[in-house]
């Protein structure tokens, strides 16, 4: 298949934080909203005049002075978040929106505030209490924390405008943005895809580290492409595969694995579709706020909802995207050093083979995942073992 | 204070009819007995036979040197061990033993008093143990930590070793009501496991409460047996036997959980991998405190035991915030609903508020110690005292009527102000070798607010902000300025010359914030020793590698030399 047009485009966006398109919003008077987890509802961070962009810290080199701070048992994307702050690679942001939902995002928030490494005068970090299961009175906890410490404080600090009318058109532009990603993802299942995962996960990433507004047409233009797309005559892939767990925001990790032969032709992970990418559908008759952050926490698949729902929910949700993308197998991968993910990881692992009978490969991984010959070699081995099974699943057929 | 008080525990507990499963227990018996005829085969008696020659030798070589030393002393520094004790006390320690080589000899009136403790101590066990021996005894047969359980005494040994008068009585004391509870609540995993007792009438008064979950809820259900379902089987038992968790740990690693979890929530997993929990309970309260590894524990826990019910005990992190509590109220009015729907009992307030009436007045005498322990003569310190302040903030929560005799008893000796000598574990390893006086523990500076015992919406309210700052919880949780800016508070009022930084490797909450209190302690001008440890696994950081980076502070920073020179440098990697 020929290259994407914007593929290079994409690329360069995200190889630095503060990207071209982020200039071009700031430049036009708009905010900037930065934030890291799926907790936060993003698409309350695109009312008025904000505009959300994603947290990464893309070519991390050494992160030696976050763990002087932080240690070196702490998961690696809070210190490589936090080396990049105290670089001054978040000097651009207006607001710094973080949640208190796992220690090493809540200090990494912390020490950005305390360390002061953003000095412009109206800068403001603040930090959402947000629960740990979806009753009715948890969601009412979040409206209100979402209330209190992030829309009061866009209005009062920037005068932003986050009345409902404000928040129904942040919803109408997230919903739009959300089909183009999800026709792009449907376009996954076909045998013969005309979309790679990496290109997936690259769309993907531009969309959360980007304005909407802007990266949209651009977005909506691939999906054209991509649907025109003149394919090879035959899938260039050995296996396809499911790939879900901690946070993923390195799309090299994706390219690390489609080299050793697998598609991904799904994802359940943060910073990739699932979740994120679903649309939030409203009401006319309930609180507005109520409602989206209703949506986040019943579509969010974090380990911490501690609840036997929300535990089956994650499972099952793998197991089904496993299957309606045509998955062999699935790939349950987890940060270093996150303790969500590496309690959930092994149980659920050893679930989605026993129970679910998936052919499962778990592994535990760097931030920076993509010189590593060790994960290589075990997704090249996982990739051989789901080919071997699919030779001896079709012998059995055939005998 | 209401007059109410209840016995406690409830006698009917006791009483409560087993329904052992006999041909289990003989398929379990034999399964054990297999095991022991294995071990017995496998036995090399040669190296037992020479272990014990060197045992016999070096009995022989200490009794000889002992001697020696008392032949060399002169006949005063003779009257002061008889009188006062012994004083170098690296000795009790052997490498490879897990017990010490001999009690200490602690002078003639705190050996009389030492030993009456001890027996007094071996009967409340074996009185209890008493009321149904059969599943008692059983559990040894059941799971190993049960074994380590029968070191309780060695572990009481070590929290009072270098008591003398005073300091020993009152360390006593707070060791016999632990000890006290800890049996009482043995006795009733072991009665209520449908694996051994299997009082299915014990099970369905039982609520079963998560890891360091606050037992306070428990004293609005008088009827109820709460019982904090980790904390005997794993927590409190590596107190015991630093060594009894590591089964746990290499199971669930070997099950696919990475090395640098906290090892609380991954003993408990491995616990449940290797199914070494009891069985029984009506309920369930899990929690999400005090950390991230506590919160995915439940999962392991509610995946073994799937016919459990179990309600989510989730408080705010952001505690401070007042528009996080009507969350947390909810919380707790849900989790009583829940516990009343699961067992039938209904919620007393007056129980509730007799208990917490008494709770209130505990924290009284608690806020006595420090006051005392902030003057330059402290009282009470140590690893009993420290323990004994988790246990009753915790656990205990003002349920049990007898903990006030405890606190009355304890305060009266401590205001009699007896110079202090102190020695046993860590802290009183720092006092004995260095003559660092560990003056308080920062996870016993918990809530001290009079909690309300009139009006249940406001009773509510407390409770939640109570449990919201649970031992480990309060420092931890809810912003930095909780423990950084914290721990500057409290240098201001303790006014100590070193801040001991016990770095637990694998907690993310306080392992994200070193650079802080560095930079910071420099700011203030307060020494820290950072001195890691695993709670526990001691094979990441043993006990010896904890003592030598204090050995090297005191050494070269301060440029001092130890009180007792026998204590820098001992083995004690399988002592108990």
């Amino acid at each position: 298949m020929k290259d994407l047009k914007h593929l290079i485009y994409f690329e360069d966006l995200l190889q630095n934080q503060d990207n071209e398109l982020i200039k071009q919003a700031q430049a036009d008077g708009q905010i900037c909203v930065g934030y890291t987890c799926y907790h936060m509802p993003e698409v309350l961070l695109n009312v008025g005049k904000c505009f959300s962009t994603r947290l990464r810290a893309p070519n991390t080199g050494s992160i030696d002075i976050a763990t002087y701070y932080m240690s070196n048992y702490t998961c690696e994307f809070a210190r490589s978040v936090l080396e990049r702050a105290i670089e001054g690679g978040y000097q651009y942001l207006d607001v710094l929106a973080e949640v208190d939902a796992c220690s090493a995002m809540n200090r990494c928030a912390e020490h950005i505030e305390v360390l002061n490494c953003n000095t412009k005068p109206d800068f403001f970090c603040t930090h959402l209490d947000v629960p740990y299961k979806v009753e009715d009175y948890s969601v009412e906890h979040m409206a209100i924390q979402v209330r209190l410490r992030l829309l009061d404080e866009f209005k009062n600090v920037y005068g932003v405008d986050v009345s409902d009318d404000a928040i129904r058109a942040a919803v109408k532009e997230h919903n739009e943005l959300c089909d183009v990603i999800t026709e792009l993802s449907e376009l996954r299942k076909l045998e013969n895809a005309p979309i790679t995962g990496y290109e997936f996960a690259i769309c993907t990433l531009v969309s959360y580290v980007c304005p909407t507004a802007l990266i949209l047409p651009y977005l909506k233009e691939t999906l054209e492409e991509v649907k025109a797309r003149e394919l090879d005559p035959k899938p260039w892939y050995r296996a396809r595969v499911a790939i879900v767990g901690s946070e993923i925001d390195d799309p090299e990790l994706i390219k690390l694995i489609e080299e050793c032969g697998a598609f991904i032709v799904a994802d359940r992970y943060c910073y990739g579709s699932n979740p994120g990418r679903e649309r939030i559908e409203l009401n006319d008759e309930e609180d507005l706020v109520y409602q989206i952050c209703r949506h986040y926490m019943q579509t969010s698949q974090c380990a911490r909802y501690m609840s036997e729902e929300k535990i089956q929910q994650r499972r099952d949700v793998a197991d089904q995207l496993a299957r309606e993308f045509g998955a062999d197998g699935i790939i349950y991968e987890q940060m270093k050093f996150c303790d969500f993910w590496a309690f959930e990881r092994p149980l659920a692992s050893h679930i989605l083979n026993d129970e679910y009978g998936w052919p499962v490969l778990s592994i535990d991984r760097p931030y920076r995942a993509r010189s590593s010959g060790q994960l290589r070699t075990r997704f090249q081995a996982f990739v051989e073992a789901l080919e071997i099974k699919r030779i001896q699943s079709r012998k059995e057929a055939s005998a | 204070m209401s007059n109410n008080t209840p016995k406690y525990p409830n006698p009917k507990f006791f009483k409560a009819k087993d329904q052992m499963v006999w041909a289990d227990q003989k398929k379990n018996l034999k399964e054990v007995g297999s095991i022991a005829l294995d071990m017995f085969k496998h036995t090399d008696w040669n190296d037992v036979k020479e272990a014990r020659i060197a045992d016999a030798e070096a009995f022989k070589e200490r009794l000889t040197q002992e001697c020696k030393d008392v032949l060399a002393m002169s006949w005063a520094e003779r009257k002061d061990l008889v009188l006062n004790g012994e004083k170098h006390l690296g000795k009790l320690y052997r490498n490879g033993q897990m017990a010490m080589v001999r009690r200490e000899w602690r002078g003639i009136e705190s050996t009389a008093i030492d030993f009456y403790e001890w027996a007094r101590l071996w009967g409340m066990m074996l009185t209890t143990f008493g009321n149904d021996l059969i599943p008692a005894m059983n559990q040894l047969f059941h799971y190993r930590w049960m074994v380590s359980y029968f070191n309780a005494h060695a572990f009481a040994d070590k929290l009072i070793l270098g008591l003398r008068g005073n300091a020993l009585k009152m360390h006593h004391e707070l060791i016999f009501a632990i000890f006290r509870f800890v049996t009482e609540n043995l006795l009733f995993l072991a009665k209520g496991d449908t694996k051994n007792g299997n009082s299915v009438e014990l099970s369905k008064q039982t609520v079963l409460l998560d890891e360091m979950t606050m037992g306070q809820i428990m004293a609005g259900f008088p009827d109820l047996l709460g019982i904090p379902y980790q904390l005997l089987p794993v927590f409190l038992v590596s107190e015991v036997d630093q060594l009894v968790c590591e089964p746990y740990i290499d199971a669930v690693e070997a099950y696919g959980l990475p090395s640098d979890t906290c090892p609380v929530p991954t003993s408990e997993c491995g616990a449940v991998v290797l199914d070494a929990l009891p069985h029984l309970g009506a309920c369930f309260i899990s929690s999400s405190m005090p950390c991230d590894g506590s919160v995915m524990a439940s999962e392991y826990t509610s995946r073994r035991f799937k016919d459990l019910p179990t309600f989510h005990l989730t408080f705010p992190v952001r505690y401070e915030d007042e528009s996080v509590m009507n969350q947390a109220v909810l919380e707790v009015k849900n989790c009583i609903k829940f516990i009343e729907e699961r067992t039938g009992a209904k919620w007393s307030w007056e129980s509730y508020f007799t208990c917490m009436d008494r709770f209130n007045q505990e924290t009284d005498y608690e806020l006595q110690k420090w006051e005392v322990n902030q003057t330059d003569t402290p009282q009470l310190i140590g690893p009993a005292y420290e323990l004994f302040r988790k246990w009753n903030y915790e656990m205990d929560g003002g349920i049990d009527p007898r903990v006030m005799k405890t606190f009355e008893k304890v305060n009266t000796l401590m205001m009699q102000a007896v110079p202090a000598h102190y020695y046993a574990n860590f802290s009183n390893w720092l006092a004995n070798c260095w003559g660092i006086n560990v003056l308080v523990e920062m996870e016993g500076l918990n809530f001290t607010k009079h909690l309300n015992t009139s009006d249940p919406e406001e009773a509510l309210r407390d409770m939640a902000r109570l449990y919201e700052r649970m031992v480990m919880r309060r420092h931890t949780n809810g912003g930095y300025q909780h423990v950084v800016d914290e721990l500057w508070r409290q240098v201001d009022i303790w006014r100590p010359e070193i801040v001991i930084m016990y770095q637990h490797v694998s907690c993310k909450n306080m392992s994200t914030l070193q650079g802080l209190f560095d930079d910071q302690a420099r700011e203030h001008g307060v020494r820290l020793i950072w001195i890691e440890h695993d709670l526990m696994d001691p094979r990441t950081v043993s006990r010896k590698d904890m003592r030598a980076r204090v050995n090297n502070y005191m050494y070269t920073v301060m440029q001092e030399e130890p009180i007792d020179p026998s204590l820098v440098e001992f083995d004690d990697e399988t002592t108990m």
